[in-house]
């Protein structure tokens, strides 16, 4: 085997041949068959190599790590309650296993198009100011984070009537807005907000499209994904669901 | 095997290739239980069903991104019967004798085929990291930092080295690993 042919053969796999060397190349692998062989070894090799030494197989196996061990952790906890009360094992294990079917379900759905629920898992939210006493406000924390949106609603509302310049607030209230089911209302109000040039404004884009998947209207939702600028914290998500979406 | 139908599951083929977590994550529920339970029946614990798994899935991505395996058969069928194959490898290196407790699967056909392709597939893996390891430093590094860095330009001059030297050097690096490949009598074995 020659070296000249070793060098060949990577100019060929990486496109650094021009027309008519290619088609050289590609006549000698018809004809000479330990060309060809040796080119097999040589091909097979070099895709061996670029996956194993890709970033892009480390972060798989990181991402696999993950999830396994989220997976085989819970497996443990389970099992550990089971063993604590053994006069519930039956009755566990039944529920155990409409909650394992349940998911499934829910995560065959999701599998299959995304929807609203994917997202809902809003961040938890903090109002108060350390050593600033405000009942309505700390309510209004409590309320949202306990996901009790009608109550968080009610106290915004309160918040806003003394305080109408309230960005942040006004988009916690569309957030609650559409976990209620009051769309209408929250895309005026998040439509508003996002054509600021607050803080807010590129949150409020996210939350407007989140509404309108909720509304299944994936067009619209489309539509507003796509203003949101590369630099907003919800960019890459955003990219991700639209081309879901498309 | 081009002419045979590809199974709708190809979708989680796809979905590792894509190191899509939901995918993954759907593998995990719907068909982890079943080896783990395999693994549990057959002398064998939680920790090291977990190992088999995550190993299993390795394989299957490799294969997916180096061959373009395409699932002629449920991914059910051809998952369980990879993890099984390799738990009970595992048995049979530690020298422990046991008794298999059979879970009834229905193994057709193609999955075998598949998974026999599958296993060539690993040992080949497998002989490939071994003649790695042969390989001297400056062609082991070289190799690393060129499709770590994907830019030729940039590795030549990581390493202080031309471009036109860089390139060579690289396919002469493939070439020498060609050949300790070549001259092994398991490649040989396994090749026809």
């Amino acid at each position: 085997m020659e070296d000249q042919d070793y060098i060949l053969f990577d100019d060929y796999i990486t496109g650094e041949l021009s027309k008519e060397e290619r088609l050289i190349f590609e006549n000698r692998l018809k004809s000479d068959s330990t060309f060809k062989k040796n080119f097999d070894t040589f091909k097979e090799l070099s895709s061996f190599l670029e996956n194993r030494f890709e970033p892009e197989t480390n972060a798989f196996m990181d991402n696999l790590e993950n999830i396994s061990n989220a997976h085989f952790d819970g497996m443990e906890e389970g099992t550990e309650k089971r063993q604590k009360n053994r006069f519930f094992r039956y009755g566990q294990f039944a529920m155990a296993a409409s909650i394992v079917i349940l998911l499934g379900v829910f995560i065959f759905n999701q599998f299959s198009d995304p929807a609203y629920g994917d997202y809902n898992n809003h961040e938890t939210i903090s109002l108060t100011v350390r050593g600033v006493e405000d009942s309505v406000l700390k309510d209004a924390e409590k309320a949202f984070n306990s996901k009790n949106f009608t109550q968080a609603e009610m106290l915004f509302n309160k918040i806003l009537s003394n305080d109408p310049s309230n960005l942040e607030v006004e988009l916690y209230k569309s957030i609650a807005l559409i976990e209620t089911g009051q769309v209408g209302e929250a895309d005026e109000l998040l439509r508003g907000l996002s054509e600021t040039n607050s803080a807010y404004g590129n949150k409020a884009k996210w939350y407007w499209a989140m509404s309108k998947l909720k509304q299944k209207e994936f067009e619209e939702c489309v539509k507003i994904l796509k203003t949101i600028p590369k630099e907003a914290k919800d960019y890459k998500r955003a990219e991700k669901l639209w081309k879901k979406l498309q | 095997m081009s002419e045979k139908k590809i199974h709708d599951d190809q979708k989680y083929i796809d979905g590792l290739l894509k190191n899509n977590s939901f995918v993954i994550q759907a593998i995990y529920d719907k068909f982890a239980p079943k080896v783990t339970n395999y693994v549990k029946l057959n002398s064998g614990n939680v920790d090291q069903a977990k190992d088999v798994i995550q190993d299993t899935l390795v394989t299957i991505y490799n294969q997916a991104k180096e061959k373009g395996l395409q699932l002629t058969c449920p991914f059910d069928a051809y998952f369980f019967l990879l993890c099984k194959r390799k738990w009970l490898n595992t048995l049979k290196k530690n020298n422990k004798e046991v008794t298999i407790n059979e879970v009834v699967l229905s193994e057709d056909d193609d999955t075998q085929e598949l998974a026999l392709e599958t296993a060539l597939f690993t040992e080949k893996q497998e002989l490939f990291n071994e003649m790695f390891q042969k390989l001297g430093t400056a062609c082991k590094d070289l190799i690393k930092a060129t499709f770590k860095i994907k830019s030729m330009e940039e590795v030549a001059a990581s390493l202080g080295i031309t471009y036109a030297y860089a390139r060579k050097k690289k396919s002469l690096c493939i070439g020498k690993l060609t050949k300790l490949v070549q001259e092994s009598p398991k490649f040989n074995r396994l090749n026809y």
